[in-house]
């Protein structure tokens, strides 16, 4: 069968009624469930799973796409107006949204992070239906020592992400990547710092982590300074984009949504990955690299648009090699099979209305979501003017719950608590907690990748020079960390000569 | 600044000790159940039926499995709700249940990681700590290689491999020590291959059938439904399994058994339900019925084919043996692949 008699009976699918129903519950039940602190995309699909038990896996499977980039979709909100990511995907959304929303723009950095999201899906899926087929190729070029280079490219964001001292920055990172290393060690089985304790068995979860470091430490902060606080953050600011906010936003939305639907096909680098780097890269480009971390449009829009680019990108592995290449799009894996659909290399060939249908039906999601979430956006940011004391609690409250709902043990929540403190014993002390999450994030994929590339090297470290791809990454991470050095002393240099 | 330490410290050490506190609190409330001399046990309140894994596993699915069962075919009277505690491979739902002693109304699925992981040292309970009640399936282990690799069958595989074991990357997803790794080690001893010299690597991100497909790894250790899908597009081929005799089905029906290979040894992937410690007779009476009588029924064969599990049904008594005998093997190649820790 051609792939346009396919991409036909997809689209045929897509816009039937029934496919249309579901699309808009998925993307509704996802953007609301990813709006809440501390509940994303995998929660978002653990909750639909039991409800599709007895659905036509077509339809099912147009419902959990649609919770899922639904849920990416919404999880910027959290971010931008509490400090909360729900995701690891929009934690550096919140490096630019939170400071918007603290300056009275909640509106605007909502309206550029909906706008963004938007385009950042749209192009990503006329991407995955002019490509998916090739690309499932691509989608397996990736072993450890590309990922072991790719990790370290992204870790050399730390000094992009510090807006103070970088030794503050880099100590902060060697603390993410200390406490990443709780566990069992993947690669000999050890347990490492868990002192006998099972809860820390399996690691501790980024949920825990972000939410404290950000969500709990703000909420300390706010606290402690209550006295202090001036102006009440009541203004929602306008929505509307000023046609330079426009023009602001064009690049970034262009370049991350092609970048991030080609990390979001790698298996395993994924949306949260796509979000750093985006905003990394854009930190770069942009005139002035110094607005960046202080409420600049460029710094919501560029993480926003490769976090949902990936998303879609994601099913590219899932779709067509029957690879998962993240936990959420594993948990759907899951769900897929009890639907007793086997995604593997023949699902394009032998169920194309399947395999089209779910494509054609993201383009319909996220239309809906754009409508969904933009007239919302008043109401969604009016969470702001809730009176401090209820807002606090709340943000509390969410937080626990979100922690709660992954392992539904109450160790972790615990563990909230303390990394809340640590987050704000890092403040107090200007250490920025950036680095320590994204080193968190990227410092266990890239310590187990470094291990098995040097076991099946057998401790050969050319491993990572003989493989093309690798060696290229390693090449740029050395740039951007010492390009930027040598940049600053010769200015150094000129300005004291 | 200063004024601020001591309240932290203080706030920190009152958290660590509540945090310690935590993991003993026994809620066995209503443990004393009603056997009420007749013989006769019967639940008083709704199951819970955990699975230690995330949603969508094996565990995961066995458990919402049998609780479908029990439901549709009535019979069970009490409810039954299944929850997942992920965590350490499986330590987090044990150490749960364990503190479920004498509340029978509390059961797990469980497969050969409840050997293997306390024998390699991560979890304090190990199958001992429960009460063994039914074995509802079995599935068994794949070797997979790529179609063009230059192997043909296990003995050719095996025989490079006692030649240059460093040359062959051994992949799968559990941790060295746990079921991917002893499977293929088992099989592989048998056939005179140095267990210690095995090569294996884990990757537990979902990654292991990429690198297997772009040549990072040789082997993938794995479930054989694992590899059907990529069976069927030609893009692997199955060296062997590890059941007895040829599986029923449409594509695993021509994967050769090690046993045909003359290679004589095989791995069962079993699963089955435990319950706390310190059940009672009745009790473990009472749960074997009503187990055996959803093995017996329509409904549980349609999930084995659905799943492409088989048949492998043990009572509580046989369940107990079987478990001493597999730990012994394990034990024996652990000792001998020499990952255990101290």
């Amino acid at each position: 069968m051609g792939s346009i008699e396919g991409i036909l009976s997809g689209v045929q699918l897509a816009f039937s009624i029934e496919g249309i129903l579901f699309v808009f519950l998925g993307v509704l039940a996802g953007t609301l469930i990813g709006m809440m602190p501390g509940l994303g995309p995998i929660s978002a699909i653990a909750i639909m799973i039991p409800l599709t038990y007895n659905m036509d896996p077509t339809v099912a499977l147009v419902l959990m796409a649609g919770v899922y980039y639904g849920a990416v979709f919404g999880g910027s909100t959290s971010s931008i107006l509490l400090n909360a990511p729900g995701i690891s995907g929009t934690v550096a959304t919140s490096f630019d949204g939170y400071p918007m929303a603290q300056r009275g723009e909640a509106g605007k950095a909502l309206a550029v992070a909906a706008i963004a999201s938007f385009f950042g899906g749209t192009v990503s899926v006329i991407l995955l239906m002019l490509f998916a087929p090739v690309l499932s190729s691509v989608a397996i070029v990736f072993g450890p020592p590309e990922y072991f280079a790719l990790m370290v490219l992204g870790l050399t964001a730390i000094s992009s992400l510090s807006d103070g001292s970088t030794v503050k920055a880099l100590i902060s990172a060697v603390l993410g990547i200390m406490a990443v290393t709780i566990g069992i060690d993947s690669q000999t089985g050890t347990t490492r710092f868990t002192f006998n304790n099972p809860n820390l068995l399996e690691g501790i979860d980024f949920l825990v982590v972000a939410l404290g470091l950000f969500a709990l430490a703000e909420v300390c902060a706010l606290i402690i300074n209550r006295n202090q606080t001036s102006k009440d953050r009541k203004s929602l600011g306008s929505l509307k984009l000023s046609k330079n906010d426009m023009k602001d936003m064009s690049g970034p939305m262009g370049r991350q949504s092609i970048l991030g639907f080609i990390l979001g096909v790698l298996p395993g680098a994924g949306a949260t990955i796509a979000s750093f780097i985006g905003y990394i890269t854009e930190k770069k480009l942009a005139k002035k690299p110094e607005e960046f971390g202080k409420g600049a449009v460029r710094g919501v829009a560029a993480p926003e648009t490769a976090n949902n680019a990936a998303t879609s990108g994601a099913f590219v592995p899932l779709l067509s090699l029957g690879i998962p290449g993240s936990g959420t799009t594993a948990v759907l894996l899951g769900a897929l099979l009890v639907l007793d659909i086997q995604p593997g290399p023949l699902l394009m060939s032998e169920q194309p209305q399947l395999f089209w249908g779910v494509i054609v039906s993201m383009y319909v999601g996220n239309l809906f979501l754009l409508i969904l979430n933009l007239p919302l956006i008043p109401y969604i940011a009016k969470i702001l003017a809730i009176p401090r004391p209820l807002l606090i609690s709340l943000v509390i409250m969410f937080s626990m719950i979100g922690v709660y709902s992954i392992s539904f043990n109450t160790f972790d929540l615990y563990l909230l608590v303390i990394f809340g403190v640590i987050g704000y014993l890092m403040r107090l002390f200007k250490f920025p907690p950036a680095p320590f999450i994204l080193a968190f994030i990227l410092g266990g994929m890239m310590e187990e990748s470094f291990r098995q590339a040097m076991t099946m090297s057998n401790n050969d470290l050319s491993i990572f020079i003989n493989k093309p791809i690798a060696l290229g990454m390693l090449i740029a991470a050395f740039l951007s960390f010492t390009v930027p050095i040598w940049q600053g002393y010769r200015s150094n240099k000129k300005n004291s000569a | 600044m200063k004024k601020i330490w001591l309240p932290t410290l203080a706030l920190f050490t009152s958290i660590t000790l509540a945090a310690c506190g935590g993991g003993e609190d026994s809620e066995n409330s209503n443990a004393e159940g009603n056997s009420s001399g007749d013989g006769n046990w019967e639940p008083e309140q709704s199951l819970e039926f955990v699975a230690p894994s995330g949603a969508g596993g094996g565990w995961d699915t066995t458990a919402r499995m049998a609780a479908e069962g029990f439901e549709e075919q009535d019979i069970m009277d009490q409810g039954i709700g299944v929850v997942n505690k992920e965590g350490g491979g499986g330590a987090v739902g044990w150490s749960y249940i364990a503190g479920k002693a004498e509340n029978p109304h509390h059961l797990f699925v469980a497969s050969p990681p409840l050997l293997l992981i306390p024998l390699n040292g991560q979890s304090e309970y190990g199958h001992e700590d429960f009460t063994p009640i039914a074995n509802m399936i079995s599935d068994y282990g794949a070797f997979a290689v790529r179609e063009d690799a230059p192997w043909d069958d296990l003995n050719d595989l095996f025989e490079d491999m006692k030649d240059s074991p460093e040359d062959i990357t051994v992949i799968g997803e559990s941790s060295p020590g746990s079921m991917d790794h002893i499977q293929f080690v088992k099989i592989a001893k048998e056939a005179g291959v140095d267990p210690q010299s095995v090569k294996y690597v884990s990757a537990q991100d979902g990654s292991t059938m990429t690198n297997l497909l772009n040549g990072n790894a040789d082997v993938y250790s794995t479930g054989v439904t694992e590899t059907v899908e990529q069976v069927r597009a030609g893009e692997i081929k199955v060296l062997g399994v590890t059941a007895e005799e040829r599986l029923e089905g449409d594509v695993v029906e021509d994967f050769p058994t090690a046993t045909e290979q003359g290679i004589d040894e095989t791995f069962v992937n079993w699963r089955g339900f435990f319950g706390p410690p310190g059940m009672t007779d009745e009790q473990i009476t009472y749960y074997e019925e009503k187990f055996k009588e959803l093995n017996d029924s329509e409904f549980w064969d349609e999930t084995r084919d659905k799943y492409a599990w088989n048949e492998l049904y043990m009572d509580s008594e046989e369940y107990a043996e079987f478990l001493e005998d597999e730990k012994e093997s394990m034990q024996e190649l652990l000792d001998e692949v020499n990952v255990e820790e101290e």
